[in-house]
């Protein structure tokens, strides 16, 4: 099975590609001008700033990069395409042959391209709209190499783009919008515009199944375009035929030719291999610091200043403590919470918000007592027998003894985890 | 109404500026110079128009087409701007072949005749520019060349006209019909003041990237050249009075050197080529659906819609998007338009060469003037080969000047002066230097200073 991916994803400039336009308007038709309505007469002049992250992307993609770029027409006809061309890249992108590492495995990439997006349109029942805020809007688009093998693979591969997009300010809330190739035979199917993660995979898994059961039935499988149905979940034959001759792509001479070799581009950070890093260096366990700094800069950060003073551990408990009950995510409140979780302690909701209006939180705490931890979990034992059988083949158990615990005597569960493992092991040797 | 003294023995005094402008209206009527004459009052001494491909705030802006009906631009191009700013009255917007596609002015809805002799054409595109210079004593014309479409009607009209350097005058504004090609020019009857206005309006511009400021080194002011291929095959009488013109020019104390340029005949296909394929591009926004001639039956599918709104180009423009969608095309992009590109590029470096040692001299239409009737007898391909000599330099974005340079039978006859890239001045100089020894005659002289 080999899939590829078009993803295109929208960049975190102040104004539009081509014009002046801001890139962040709301209320429709708002942040308009002649340029991105192809008024006659209007011209594009190239945002700086659109080619730098752009640029930079590509070099994040581990992409190579020729010395000077262009723009090029691709013509065809829709009503979200007021020139009734759009401003792309064809013959020399910004970027080509990079990859994404997904651990072992490598996604190559075929090429990252800059691109204006088209006018939005909103079909009503029985009458279109057409929003041209979003017309001329920068885009990168990022094709890859169809070496996507399952959809594990394509989940982490969407997963790991879109944090290394993440970290170079994309906003990647917005959902981000794919074509995807599938092709379990030597026919490849095009699944065109899917937006957001979930569809993707969706959509790939359908796909996937659709073309299975055709080769299982010996149905010969159709070249096509499809496009992905949400509320049906599935995938459905678009009936349309486009080909590189129509578009008849050629060089916008209203644009010069870049220069790209001088930018200096923005530092990507890979989330996934300093999870990795650290877990080999500090011990912890490599997903709940990935969970902790995928999507996180702050939390990143936090890690990144505090490493070398407190555990590592602790210090993910307490970002995630902050992010569960805090308001404020603030690097003092933080360092705040990790020095009580240091000591051994475990805070609950109140005594953040106490942290975080400055109160003396010491008052709220009891100092850690590991014989009263040790006589809370005798009672809770001696209180129910079958508790201790069962905890040595139920994890859940035993979770849930430390979590009542820790509660009650607000401490750190850790420590509750580490007094119950040597008492149990001298009840076993004692039995 | 013949002359300004006619004119102004008919002047009421107050009613002087408004009774000009509606004059100028009767006159439209009668020779169809302009499309729209600007409702504001001519308030001071110099007069500009605008050729109608040029956008000009809240003025009805079509390019001469059927289908830019309606298009008042929200915006002044940046050479309309720089024209208000150097306190230069805005006229109104001359006519022009549609879209700019045409060499004799007749690819319009309303066809402009020449002032010399209504019998014949002003040539083309910009032959309502030419034609109000040659009737307003006044004036300047704003206007634009891709292929020849300023020097062909500044020829057929007896005015100068210049084209700069592709790149010094900002495009911010213009209609495009093909961006690589396309060049705002001036139009005048002295060189001065071509000269005066091009130091105005020149330069660098925020809006058009293409447009930039670039200096060159001095060339020999005094050695034209005249390349063989350009100065054969031409009209019999038209090689007589360009060579008498030459021999002037010896006379003056020029040095004539000719050259040969076999090649130079791949400068038709190639800029054609080159043209349409850019022209079918800009004019794909046509559709009927946002701004211009608007077709509000939105029952229809949206392919249908566009189709039927692409009706209302002329047949010129038709041609010309179905020959440049054509060359486009992915599977004999290769064989057209990838090769007129490499064309482009070996024929500036072969000028190149050339003009590093002087001007090129040539006249700039190798026929006489025709009449309108000689128009219908020629096929579009005999009026594309009519461009030979100003495709040269307009491929090549070379700055070329046209200039009257005698008179036959009652009609204009032009040259064509061509440069290096930003060598301008030194053409426009070249003409002023001309003008002391030869004096261009005018029909009509309207027109007032203040």
């Amino acid at each position: 099975m080999k899939i590829g991916l078009e993803v295109h994803a929208g960049l975190p400039t102040k104004t539009k590609l081509f014009c002046r336009c801001t890139n962040h308007s709301k209320e429709p038709n708002t942040a308009i001008c002649p340029t991105c309505t192809g008024m006659p007469g209007s011209k594009p002049v190239l945002n700086n700033s659109a080619l730098k992250i752009a640029f930079s992307i590509s070099k994040a993609l581990n992409c190579s990069s020729s010395k000077t770029i262009y723009f090029e027409r691709k013509v065809y006809f829709y009503p979200d395409l007021p020139k009734s061309f759009q401003i792309t890249q064809k013959e020399c992108p910004i970027g080509s042959n990079g990859f994404i590492l997904l651990g072992d495995k490598k996604i190559r990439i075929r090429r990252v391209q800059l691109e204006e997006d088209p006018a939005k349109i909103l079909r009503e029942d029985g009458y279109t709209l057409i929003d041209y805020n979003r017309s001329g809007r920068p885009l990168v688009e990022i094709v890859t190499e169809p070496d996507i093998q399952t959809e594990e693979d394509l989940r982490m591969f969407i997963t790991e783009l879109k944090s290394i997009l993440y970290y170079l300010d994309v906003d990647v809330e917005q959902e981000i919008k794919a074509d995807l190739n599938i092709s379990l035979s030597e026919i490849r199917v095009e699944v065109k515009n899917i937006t957001g993660t979930k569809n993707i995979i969706d959509a790939a898994r359908y796909e996937i199944q659709r073309q299975e059961k055709l080769i299982n039935e010996n149905i010969p499988i159709e070249k096509e375009t499809r496009s992905y149905n949400e509320a049906k979940m599935a995938t459905i034959s678009s009936r349309e035929k486009e080909s590189d001759e129509e578009y008849g792509f050629i060089f916008d001479s209203d644009l010069t030719v870049y220069d790209i070799s001088k930018i200096k581009a923005i530092k990507p950070i890979y989330a996934s291999s300093m999870a990795k890093e650290y877990s080999q260096k500090y011990g912890v366990n490599e997903s709940q610091i990935l969970e902790a700094i995928q999507f996180n800069k702050n939390s990143l950060g936090f890690i990144e200043r505090f490493e070398k003073n407190y555990k590592l551990k602790n210090i993910l408990n307490s970002i995630s403590l902050l992010q569960r009950y805090g308001s404020k995510n603030d690097v003092e409140t933080l360092e705040k919470v990790i020095k009580i979780i240091e000591q051994g302690h475990y805070p609950d909701q109140k005594d953040i918000q106490a942290i975080e209006s400055g109160k003396e939180i010491t008052i709220n705490i009891k100092v850690a007592n590991t014989q009263e931890i040790d006589k809370e979990i005798r009672s809770m034992i001696d209180g129910n027998k079958n508790l201790l059988k069962e905890s040595a083949t139920n994890k859940k158990a035993l979770n849930f003894i430390i979590g009542n615990i820790a509660k009650k005597l607000k401490v750190n569960p850790r420590l509750v985890s580490e007094r119950l493992e040597s008492l149990l092991s001298s009840e076993h040797k004692v039995q | 109404m013949n002359s300004i003294e006619e004119f102004n023995k008919k002047q009421r005094p107050g009613d002087y500026y408004i009774k000009l402008n509606s004059e100028l209206v009767k006159l439209n009527e009668k020779l169809n110079i302009f499309n729209t004459i600007s409702q504001e009052n001519i308030s001071s001494g110099f007069l500009f128009s605008v050729k109608d491909n040029i956008c000009v705030k809240n003025v009805e802006t079509t390019a001469s087409s059927k289908i830019l009906k309606g298009y008042f631009p929200p915006f002044n191009a940046t050479v309309v701007e720089r024209m208000k700013n150097n306190g230069f009255s805005f006229l109104g917007k001359t006519n022009m072949d549609e879209f700019g596609f045409g060499s004799f002015g007749i690819n319009s809805e309303h066809i402009a005749k020449n002032p010399f002799d209504e019998r014949y054409v002003t040539g083309g595109s910009s032959s309502g520019a030419a034609a109000a210079t040659a009737i307003l004593k006044y004036h300047i014309a704003i206007a634009e060349s891709t292929g020849g479409s300023i020097s062909t009607p500044a020829a057929f009209c007896g005015v100068v006209g210049f084209t700069p350097t592709y790149g010094s005058i900002s495009r911010y504004g213009l209609i495009d019909y093909s961006n690589s090609l396309d060049k705002i020019g001036i139009m005048a009857r002295k060189s001065e003041d071509i000269k005066y206005v091009y130091e105005k309006i020149r330069g660098p511009d925020s809006h058009d990237t293409t447009c930039v400021d670039k200096k060159c080194t001095d060339t020999d002011k005094k050695k034209i050249i005249l390349i063989d291929q350009l100065i054969t095959g031409l009209d019999v009488e038209i090689e007589k009075e360009f060579l008498l013109f030459v021999k002037k020019l010896e006379n003056l104390g020029y040095t004539i050197e000719h050259r040969s340029l076999p090649f130079i005949d791949k400068a038709i296909p190639s800029y054609y080529i080159i043209a349409m394929a850019e022209a079918s591009t800009n004019l794909a926004k046509y559709t009927g659906f946002k701004y211009g001639l608007k077709n509000n039956d939105f029952s229809q599918q949206y392919n249908t819609f566009f189709t039927n709104a692409r009706e209302n180009l002329g047949p010129e423009a038709k041609r010309r998007v179905v020959l440049g969608t054509f060359v486009r095309s992915a599977s004999v992009k290769n064989l057209y338009y990838s090769k007129a590109l490499k064309v482009r590029s070996l024929l500036i470096n072969e000028l190149n060469k050339i003009l590093a040692d002087g001007f090129i001299l040539s006249p700039v239409m190798p026929i006489k003037t025709p009449r309108f009737e000689d128009t219908n007898k020629l096929s579009p391909l005999e009026v594309y080969k009519t461009d030979m000599l100003t495709i040269p330099p307009n491929l090549c974005g070379f700055p070329h000047i046209s200039f009257p340079y005698s008179y036959l039978h009652g009609m204009p006859l032009g040259a064509q002066l061509v440069t290096k890239h930003w060598n301008d001045t030194a053409i426009i100089d070249f003409v002023s230097k001309w003008e002391l020894s030869f004096n261009y005659d005018f029909k009509y002289n309207l027109g007032v200073l203040r």
